[in-house]
């Protein structure tokens, strides 16, 4: 495959300056254009990390010991920024500290990003428009930020990164905040974001198994296990304390097996298992 | 590795970089809560300058500086229109506490208490004059103004019973001010630290 | 500061004249009227601005806020006027004695012309105060050539500030839970703070942190970024900052004159 069509992590290891054990250590994985990566891993496992490096955030903004090679789709994070920055939208865990802290409506805060490009105001007003009811934040475009929920304040994250129509989108942990509903919409939504190249951290391991194309698991700072939902979840080592799928669980209570051995990891190859076991 | 022998040369570079950006506001902000939350307990100190320390503390004395300074046109603009003045003052405060950080005087509690003197003095003597041609040389403050009073009324020259009146105010509240900053300093966690002095 | 309707202003649609005057040519009038009122000692004149800055007022809008700066303005004025009243260096003639005490004229006269002066510029400020947004002065200061960062410096706080003090009560909240008795004496009182202070400082500035890394990310510094254009339309601009900026100039002149001609 071409250079610019993949995401290569290449011994990748990062420490922080002044801390005494590195972050990520010898991290290699790969996905390619197009795909939605999931990131899973207990806390304090180094995702947050790999976020941050996939963004560029490291070495570029946090100053940090950056060892091996980070590539994501012909682009080098670390050596090409701000050009890289043009391409992604980022969503980082804490979503109030992302809002600009000089906007006066939600609507003025999406549009922020655009005016830095210095887009004309009527490409502005469509494209906030149409990122709001994305969301689900149209009512809300005239109220200020800070008047609302948690939840509505990640669902304005989520807006203020894919409204410049970014190539790559990295999100940490976008729906921390969000009630169920707003969660079921979100992943919903993005399974059927079009031709985005995804990272997303999450702990909502059921819907990462029906909507990424690749999980990979971050164990203390190492990555120990990448491939599809399927294949991640049927070898992942039981020692890592990770939870596994909802359907996994009861496939593995109930011994349903696919035709191919595997245990299912989401509800259609749940049934699927489920028909061909009858 | 070297860890404490930061400042020293480069106490007086200041570039406005996106920490210093967002460093400054909070700054501003902290200023306000502290001042909020002594008037709440009726505390008998302003706390008001608390953000100012810690902004000189962690970028230096110019964004301490400026801090004080956008402090005050802020809350006289919108609150207390005279505070604006006052703005002098608090570009001192800034100036002071950035230099006395970065020349080692906040590392122990002994010399914190001398760097609370020495501001507290550079602070009354930039509020003295504005005090006399804002208020005849008052405070506001009942206790400082009745000392105020009694020295004038035994015909202590204005400058000195001004002076005397904001300095017993002043060293009240810078004590506490850079005894609390120093606490709250030495519970930053490193990493905070090192993003807003901005070393890459 | 944490009154919502400062940020979003006058209602869209509903102008008043004073949505003509653009913030610079306010803020040049607080000066102008400040500089005029210590340019002179002649109580008339104060008199006519302190009545200049009321109609003012009267004609935009009354806040509380005003009306706190007012207060507490003229109870210090009060002090001032009994402090100067009893004990002014240069008083001479008793003008009137309450219960045998003698109130002398040339002390009352001095607070009254140093109390008239802070009276015109809380008016003139507190006319500022009511009739400018602070999302309007955000625009208008970029629209006039300050660069993205002076302004985000200068006028953040105001948008951050709920933010900050909703921390701090949920802060309180929590140690209230936990049960923290009421302090009696000064030094258990500042010890009460720092439960409430070190955490949210420390929220404040991580919370810093993280917008200075967005900003970033968002492409703050662009150099294409283009300021939307305010919606108020204002009148005579040039003109004015000519004319008040002229003003100025010549009272500090005069003031100085009259000093130098004074040592003379």
């Amino acid at each position: 495959m071409d250079e610019d069509k993949r995401i290569t992590l290449d011994n990748l290891s990062v420490r922080y300056r002044g801390a005494e054990d590195a972050q990520l250590k010898n991290v290699s994985a790969t996905a390619s254009i197009g795909q939605i990566v999931g990131i899973i891993g207990n806390s304090h496992t180094g995702k947050s990390t790999l976020c941050r490096v996939l963004a560029g955030v490291i070495p570029n903004i946090i100053s940090a010991e950056i060892t091996g090679s980070c590539e994501v789709l012909g682009h080098s994070p670390v050596h090409e920024w701000p050009n890289f920055n043009s391409l992604t939208g980022v969503v980082l865990q804490n979503p109030a500290g992302q809002l600009s802290g000089l906007a006066d409506t939600v609507a003025d805060e999406m549009a922020f990003d655009l005016i830095n490009q210095g887009i004309s105001e009527d490409v502005i007003n469509k494209r906030v428009a149409n990122v709001a009811a994305q969301m689900g934040l149209t009512d809300q475009l005239v109220q200020t930020p800070e008047s609302l929920s948690g939840g509505q304040m990640q669902r304005l994250a989520i807006a203020t990164a894919i409204v410049t129509q970014p190539t790559i989108l990295i999100m940490d942990d976008p729906t921390s905040e969000m009630d169920p509903l707003g969660r079921q919409q979100f992943f919903h939504w993005l399974a059927n974001v079009q031709s985005t190249t995804v990272f997303i951290v999450s702990s909502e391991i059921d819907d990462l198994s029906e909507i990424a194309d690749r999980i990979w698991v971050m164990d203390d700072g190492q990555l120990v296990e990448q491939g599809t939902p399927q294949a991640v979840f049927n070898y992942l080592d039981a020692d890592r304390q990770i939870p596994k799928p909802t359907a996994y669980q009861l496939a593995a209570g109930m011994n349903w097996h696919l035709s191919n051995g595997a245990l299912p990891v989401t509800p259609s190859e749940l049934k699927e298992a489920y028909d061909g076991k009858n | 590795m070297k860890t404490e022998s930061i400042h020293r040369t480069s106490m007086w570079k200041f570039k406005l970089s996106a920490a210093t950006m967002t460093l400054i506001p909070a700054a501003v902000g902290i200023n306000y809560v502290a001042k909020a939350l002594a008037e709440g307990l009726k505390l008998p100190v302003w706390l008001g300058s608390l953000g100012t320390f810690l902004a000189s503390m962690l970028a230096g004395p110019v964004a301490g500086a400026i801090s004080g300074f956008i402090n005050n046109v802020i809350y006289g603009l919108t609150l207390s229109p005279i505070s604006t003045v006052y703005a002098i003052t608090s570009i001192g405060i800034g100036i002071a506490v950035g230099i006395l950080h970065a020349k080692g005087w906040f590392s122990s509690a002994k010399r914190v208490f001398v760097s609370a003197i020495i501001i507290a003095i550079v602070s009354a003597v930039i509020s003295t004059p504005l005090n006399v041609i804002f208020w005849g040389g008052q405070t506001g403050i009942a206790w400082g103004d009745s000392l105020f009073a009694v020295m004038v009324a035994n015909h202590a020259p204005v400058w000195l019973a001004s002076f005397t009146d904001e300095f017993v105010l002043d060293i009240l509240d810078k004590v506490c001010v850079a005894y609390l900053a120093f606490f709250i300093y030495r519970q930053l966690p490193q990493r905070m630290i090192r993003f807003f002095r901005d070393d890459k | 500061m944490t009154d919502q309707s400062m940020l979003s202003g006058n209602p869209a649609g509903k102008s008043r004249w004073f949505n003509a005057i653009d913030p610079i040519s306010k803020l040049l009038l607080i000066l102008d009227m400040a500089l005029l009122s210590f340019a002179s000692t002649n109580l008339l004149l104060e008199a006519g601005l302190i009545t200049g800055g009321l109609l003012l007022l009267l004609f935009s809008k009354v806040s509380s806020t005003t009306v706190k700066a007012l207060g507490f303005s003229l109870f210090l004025i009060f002090t001032m006027l009994v402090i100067q009243g009893l004990f002014y260096s240069k008083n001479q003639t008793v003008w009137f004695s309450i219960i045998g005490i003698n109130f002398y004229k040339e002390g009352l006269i001095y607070a009254t012309t140093l109390g008239s002066r802070v009276l015109v510029i809380i008016l003139a400020s507190g006319f500022f105060m009511v009739t400018t947004s602070i999302s309007e002065n955000a625009k208008y200061l970029e629209q006039s050539g300050l660069s993205y960062k002076t302004v985000y410096v200068l006028m953040s706080v105001c948008y951050i500030l709920p933010e900050i003090m909703g921390n701090m009560r949920k802060i309180q909240q929590a140690q209230r839970v936990r049960g923290v008795n009421p302090q009696k004496t000064v030094i258990q009182k500042l010890k009460s703070v720092l439960p409430v202070l070190i955490p949210l400082v420390i929220k404040t500035l991580d919370q810093s942190m993280t917008r200075s890394i967005s900003l970033q990310l968002r492409g703050f510094d662009n150099p294409n970024r283009k300021a939307l254009k305010s919606t108020n339309r204002y009148r005579l601009v040039s003109g004015l900052h000519i004319g008040l900026t002229f003003a100025a100039i010549i009272l500090i002149g005069w003031k100085l004159w009259t000093k130098i001609s004074g040592l003379l």
